[in-house]
């Protein structure tokens, strides 16, 4: 409106609410946490080739209290779903949950005594991508995806906290 | 070092042990001999002392039971001796209502982990086992999921309405990391430090140098590595109890996913092994392409654990520059079976489908430009200061130690073990090209670097030399009860129709049998040790993964070293947990 991207110059109006969700999603920080095959795909995702750094979440962090972004990169084992639990419970909030392909989503293949049918069972989840593994685009397209959701989430101003809704 | 007198380890044993030896079984090429287990201790010492036998190396213990027999379990010793160049299989019957047996860990090093795994898969105890505990099933775990009479389970998630039970039961959530009860971290067993100069540190499983979700519960003194435990299965998987469920070619899907840096290796090891029992040979085009396949990936696999390994050093930008080269092969790979990285491309019989028009000429551009790829991940590490000082003399392990370890692949060639599996036992016509084995003497990480570049030359000449001969014919087996017919003959004939009906849905029974087959990959002894029993799925699939194998060996790498240096030591064992947990 009043607002000249050349000169830089003018005055730009937006709803509060707008402007700190388009921060969010502009600056995931997704957590280093690789668990199987998917960790691997999800590493060519950072790599040069499809640099999810044009998306502004190359910041990988290997500590989950500097993280907001959980992608669940692999097959959750019995053995793992605790300390997966307290991972996700170390994170602060405002977090989010990416569920990498189809064992993190369902258990895949795997339908058996080791694996968790699916992370949704232990934390909940944002958005599924599907694929065994996942092309590093499809990731992509999944990450993509859950900035469009955190844009439309709602704020509570107090706390600054984005609502979960039932079902959410 | 081969000793030409072949020696039949058979008639060895049985002259020095007339009453020992129960029976003789065969084993498609490979003795296996029935020992009482109050004999085992003294025929296993005997095997590995005597001068004519050398059985120095155990690779694996396998876990077989048969609830219909009497005695119900049997343990089978996988024995191979590096100086002869022989294998044997020690089997041991053990009853249900006494499961024990004596651990033969006193004899060979490497029979540490194997005897846990078999513990806790199927409750078969090792009297004077050192350390006998659960390995990759959590300690709550109740049951042992490989007897056949564990269901296979799925669905239901103990842990949404359990955690409460869990984290009494867990150590780590009750005392907390950082807490003085180091005995409950390091499993019972403390060694003698003074406790207040010692520290318990806990690595893992989510750490970003432990390349997955390995465990290290670490004590230090000062910066000094005193002891190191590794904790694994925080990815175990299920994978050879889910192989008994599906199909022997549904089965192929499932090893994709064990070694998730080496795909096609994993196809190529179960293939060979259920075409063993078949005694089935895949034409000489499926032949070549395997090799071009497998060594493709084998450059994939190597380059990306580059990567990992200066990633862990900080040297991030070598990473960028090896993942560009595993990007393009991946693409090759989509090429030729669609996928980029769980192919299960080579299949039963041969190859699922032909190479597809123009795979071999962008396959020689790569292999073309590779040299001077080459050259830049040297020039970024090779003579760097940083990386030597971070690599060298770091984590050596002899040779000797090396083979006690059962060691395999780079990480025994960088101790100075000119020992490839490819040049031992040839499979896939690997005898038929000129190829030289990379060893190294040091024994650190260094060593282990430089033989995985060298490698990744060598492969580049394989490629070469199987592009240049690759037969014409067919890329698959034209047997019908085995091979799913092409996609066009089912619009003309019948008999196609039926052919693939039966494939799909009851899949073909496998002549009752044991067999095992071993294949160099990326990161060793990869072997498959299959028992049919004439049924339409595998009875047993048991994965010889050398990551597991050689995990048991770090702590004699790293002990004694800085914690710094843990990562590096880590890292150029090449863990890839899929593999390790299984």
């Amino acid at each position: 409106m009043s607002f000249d991207p050349l000169s830089g110059q003018g005055v730009l109006f937006a709803k509060l609410e707008d402007l700190v969700q388009w921060s969010r999603k502009s600056s995931i920080w997704p957590f280093t946490f690789g668990l199987a095959c998917c960790a691997i795909e999800m590493m060519s995702l950072v790599a040069n080739r499809f640099d999810l750094a044009r998306f502004g979440a190359e910041v990988f962090r290997a500590t989950p209290r500097q993280a907001d972004l959980m992608i669940v990169a692999g097959r959750v084992s019995m053995k793992m779903a605790p300390v997966l639990k307290l991972l996700y419970e170390q994170m602060p909030e405002p977090k989010w949950v990416i569920a990498m392909g189809a064992c993190a989503s369902c258990g895949g293949v795997f339908n058996n005594y080791a694996i968790v049918q699916g992370v949704d069972r232990v934390v909940p989840v944002d958005v599924y991508v599907p694929g065994c593994p996942p092309s590093p685009d499809a990731l992509l397209y999944g990450v993509i995806k859950l900035q469009e959701k955190i844009q439309h989430e709602r704020l509570q101003l107090g706390s600054l906290l984005p609502v979960r809704e039932a079902g959410d | 070092m081969p000793v030409t007198a072949q020696t039949d380890p058979v008639q060895v044993v049985r002259e020095r042990f007339p009453e020992g030896v129960r029976e003789v079984k065969d084993c498609w090429g490979v003795p296996a001999l029935v020992v009482d287990r109050a004999d085992l201790a003294s025929v296993a010492r005997f095997l590995r002392e005597e001068p004519s036998l050398r059985f120095d190396y155990l690779s694996d213990i396998v876990g077989l039971d048969f609830p219909r027999r009497n005695p119900r379990f049997e343990l089978t010793y996988n024995l191979y001796s590096i100086p002869h160049r022989h294998r044997l299989f020690l089997k041991v019957p053990v009853p249900e209502g006494d499961a024990a047996a004596p651990t033969v860990t006193g004899v060979w090093k490497s029979a540490g982990w194997p005897e846990r795994e078999v513990y806790d898969l199927f409750g078969v105890t090792f009297r004077d086992h050192p350390d006998l505990r659960r390995i990759l099933t959590p300690d709550w775990w109740k049951g042992h999921p490989l007897r056949k009479d564990y269901p296979l389970g799925g669905e239901e998630v103990a842990f949404t309405f359990n955690k409460d039970e869990i984290l009494e039961q867990e150590p780590l959530w009750k005392e907390g990391v950082g807490r003085t009860d180091y005995a409950s971290f390091l499993g019972g067993e403390i060694s003698e430090v003074e406790k207040g100069k010692m520290m318990v540190l806990n690595m893992g499983p989510q750490h970003p140098s432990t390349h997955g979700v390995l465990r290290l519960v670490v004590e230090l003194h000062g910066e000094i590595v005193t002891k190191v435990i590794p904790h694994i299965g925080y990815l175990h998987t299920g994978i050879e109890k889910t192989a008994e469920s599906l199909s022997w070619l549904q089965a192929i899907t499932v090893t994709d996913r064990m070694d998730y840096l080496n795909p096609p290796g994993n196809n190529l090891g179960y293939v060979l092994a259920v075409e063993k029992l078949l005694g089935l040979k895949a034409p000489p085009r499926a032949q070549a392409i395997r090799v071009i396949i497998a060594e493709l990936t084998r450059i994939a696999s190597h380059v990306a654990w580059l990567s990992f390994q200066a990633l862990d050093l900080g040297a991030i930008s070598v990473f960028f520059y090896c993942f560009r080269e595993r990007e393009k092969i991946l693409d090759l790979m989509e090429m030729a079976s669609g996928v980029r990285m769980m192919t299960s491309y080579i299949t039963i019989g041969g190859v699922r489908k032909d190479l597809p028009e123009g795979f071999l000429t962008k396959t020689k551009a790569l292999m073309d430009e590779l040299p001077d790829r080459l050259a830049e991940y040297e020039a970024l590490l090779t003579e760097n200061k940083i990386w030597l000082e971070r690599t060298r003399g770091i984590g050596i392990i002899g040779q000797v130690e090396a083979i006690a370890w059962a060691l395999s692949g780079p990480t025994l060639r960088g101790s100075g073990v000119a020992w490839d599996l490819r040049k031992a036992h040839p499979y896939c016509g690997y005898d038929t090209y000129d190829f030289d084995i990379a060893v190294e003497r040091e024994g650190d990480v260094y060593a282990r670097y430089l033989v995985r570049l060298e490698e990744i030359r060598q492969s580049r000449r394989i490629i070469y030399q199987a592009m240049e001969r690759l037969p014409d014919g067919p890329s698959i087996t034209e047997d019908r009860k085995l091979a799913l017919p092409p996609r066009g003959e089912l619009d003309k004939s019948m008999e196609a129709v039926i052919h693939q009906f039966l494939i799909a849905s009851g899949g073909f029974p496998v002549p009752n049998g044991e067999a095992y087959v071993c294949v160099e990959s990326p990161r060793g002894e990869l072997g498959f040790y299959l028992v049919s029993d004439g049924g339409n799925r595998p009875y047993r699939m048991k994965v010889r993964a050398p990551s597991y194998i050689h995990l048991q060996a770090l702590p004699a790498m790293a002990e004694g070293g800085m914690v710094a240096d843990l990562v590096a030591v880590v890292g150029s064992v090449d863990p890839v947990m899929g593999e390790v947990d299984r």
